[in-house]
């Protein structure tokens, strides 16, 4: 809710208006506007989550961040406590690296994009801000993304040239394969797909005492593989399957997505393809993955 | 994380295979009987000859009818409907987060699917012989659209039907959508719109036939129909006993004559008809 403090020394010499939260004063005649904030809050990974609520000034075209900024800088709650700034995770403020995902007002979406008017249209009351429901949870709203990154590991979502010879020049793309590419190769790994889901679900472990950190870590890793890759990392796996010299580990990549875990866990929901902040077409890349691994599947059969 | 870890459990090994095996039995055969059974029902439309000469000609398979329907009915559907519950388990539904139409669609899809199922064991309970021990099994073969229309009549029992019945439908119709995105029949989004329309037209055509069956069983005339049901088996039995229908239906009091307007239509089927016990295994 954006709230019009009308300043209530209008007739009496100019007092500083108050806000609740005693930081709305500016001295001036225009009403000072604020916008008020709920965040889902959490110290540590595995404690008890909560909510906090703040109110901060109101400056034209803000966005996310720019309120998170503002939250950290006055380190008060709404009822005038002083609190531990608010964590989360940001870099280059232009949806390019993918880091500032969160739920704002209970959608996924990129906290840098996600610009304050606009959600003021969604919901008036107070902008809502929790972290991603998909991944463990640093602290407050920054997540481990860890199983994303997995996920692009074990569809080998790469150009495997990893040596020091000179292979000479590569084979060349054409146009239309460029232009079926491209799209593909926006994918920030911001995790919007994975969020919005209804086949990805969260896998959080937490180590046991008795366990050293790379028991920790293998079972971290076999349980991430047994769970669904997801939109993004099928998506990479056709991009790279299109590539004239990453093709050549296409085999690999289908034996991937045709594990536990693979392209047979989608649900066609489609939900992916609706929430991605670059519009990349998912859902065509799911779909020929299916049809990859369909022939794939034949082949393994009869050409054995 | 390769596809035949053998650390990895049966399950998780063939977990793709499984999943497409899942996709593909919705398809065929439990699909396809699905379209059949929805437009042999219909029949009941034209009159209940045309139905019961539809049923005879299933029936005419005698002794193979039950190899038959668990090998391509019942164990398909109980193994889509086992792998369906394990999919709808490990799924988080979040159309109140994200109300697009593919997910409102996701989650229609299950909650079909588990009225489908409950719909399809009661259904087999009430009607199959199989439901003859729980006090079911009430369809007679030889009495086809007297002993359903009965059975169908109550209000309460046709509007739970209508559910179950376009329950069913959106199942098939949508999972054939999917499917074809699941197997890459159709990958681009204009060949996915352009698939969702055959989608509707297939759910349009088959919840119409299903509703239209329902409706033909409730107007129907029972006593009509059981007499042109007994006279339909009199000829039967005439034509493979060699018995005059005049000899086998004096009871019913109704003149002999087997063309009526409405036993005339279908072709009772000659050859191949086997006697049938009463309960219509």
């Amino acid at each position: 809710m954006i709230r019009s403090v009308e300043s209530t020394g209008h007739h009496d010499g100019g007092q500083p208006s108050q806000s609740p939260a005693d930081h709305g004063g500016n001295g001036h005649s225009a009403p000072q506007r604020f916008v008020r904030v709920r965040i889902l809050r959490q110290d540590a990974p595995g404690e008890e989550s909560y909510w906090e609520r703040f109110e901060i000034p109101y400056v034209a075209n803000m966005n996310v961040i720019s309120i998170l900024q503002q939250v950290a800088a006055q380190a008060k709650s709404r009822d005038g406590r002083r609190v531990a700034p608010v964590a989360w995770d940001c870099n280059c403020l232009e949806e390019v690296c993918g880091s500032c995902t969160m739920l704002i007002n209970g959608r996924t979406r990129m906290a840098c994009s996600a610009l304050v008017d606009r959600l003021l249209d969604e919901s008036a009351d107070e902008i809502e801000l929790r972290p991603m429901s998909k991944f463990p949870v640093v602290r407050d709203l920054v997540v481990d993304r860890g199983r994303l990154f997995h996920s692009l590991e074990r569809v080998k979502a790469w150009v495997p040239v990893d040596d020091s010879y000179d292979h000479g020049p590569g084979p060349r793309i054409s146009p239309e394969n460029q232009e079926d590419a491209y799209p593909l190769a926006t994918c920030i790994s911001c995790g919007c797909c994975l969020e919005a889901c209804p086949q990805f679900t969260k896998i959080e472990l937490v180590r046991r005492e008795d366990e050293s950190a790379d028991d920790f870590e293998a079972r971290r890793t076999a349980a991430f593989d047994a769970g669904f890759v997801g939109a993004h990392a099928i998506s990479q796996a056709m991009l790279f399957n299109g590539h004239p010299t990453g093709k050549m580990i296409a085999d690999e990549r289908l034996t991937a997505l045709t594990a536990q875990g693979g392209i047979q866990m989608c649900g066609n929901a489609q939900n992916c393809v609706a929430v991605c902040p670059k519009s990349i077409p998912l859902t065509r890349s799911i779909a020929r993955a299916g049809r990859a691994a369909t022939v794939w599947a034949i082949r393994k059969i009869f050409d054995r | 994380m390769t596809a035949n870890d053998p650390s990895q459990s049966f399950l998780a090994r063939h977990q793709f295979l499984i999943y497409r095996l899942f996709s593909l039995a919705g398809l065929m055969p439990v699909g396809a009987f699905l379209v059949v059974h929805l437009l042999t029902n219909a029949s009941v439309l034209a009159g209940p000859g045309v139905f019961q000469s539809r049923v005879d000609m299933i029936h005419s398979l005698g002794p193979l009818l039950v190899p038959i329907e668990w090998a391509f009915i019942f164990l398909p559907m109980l193994f889509h409907a086992v792998v369906g519950f394990v999919i709808i388990a490990n799924g988080l539904p979040n159309v109140g987060s994200y109300s697009y139409v593919g997910n409102v669609r996701y989650t229609l899809q299950r909650a079909t699917g588990m009225i489908a199922f409950v719909f399809i064991i009661w259904h087999i309970t009430q009607l199959h012989w199989l439901g003859t021990p729980f006090g079911g099994g009430r369809f007679d073969p030889h009495h086809a659209t007297s002993s359903a229309a009965v059975v169908l009549r109550p209000l309460l029992i046709t509007i739970l039907y209508a559910v179950g019945i376009l329950s069913t439908v959106f199942h098939f119709s949508n999972g054939l959508w999917t499917l074809g995105i699941t197997w890459g029949l159709w990958t681009s989004p204009g060949a996915m719109r352009r698939a969702n329309w055959i989608s509707i037209m297939v759910g349009v055509l088959l919840g119409g036939a299903g509703l239209g069956a329902l409706g033909g069983m409730r107007s129907v005339d029972v006593e009509q129909a059981k007499v042109i049901e007994t006279r339909m088996e009199d000829v039967k039995r005439m034509l493979e006993g060699g018995q005059s229908p005049l000899e086998s239906s004096p009871s019913h009091g109704q003149a002999p004559a087997v063309h009526t307007s409405e036993t005339a239509a279908p072709v009772v089927p000659t050859s191949g008809s086997v006697p049938r016990t009463p309960s219509g295994g």
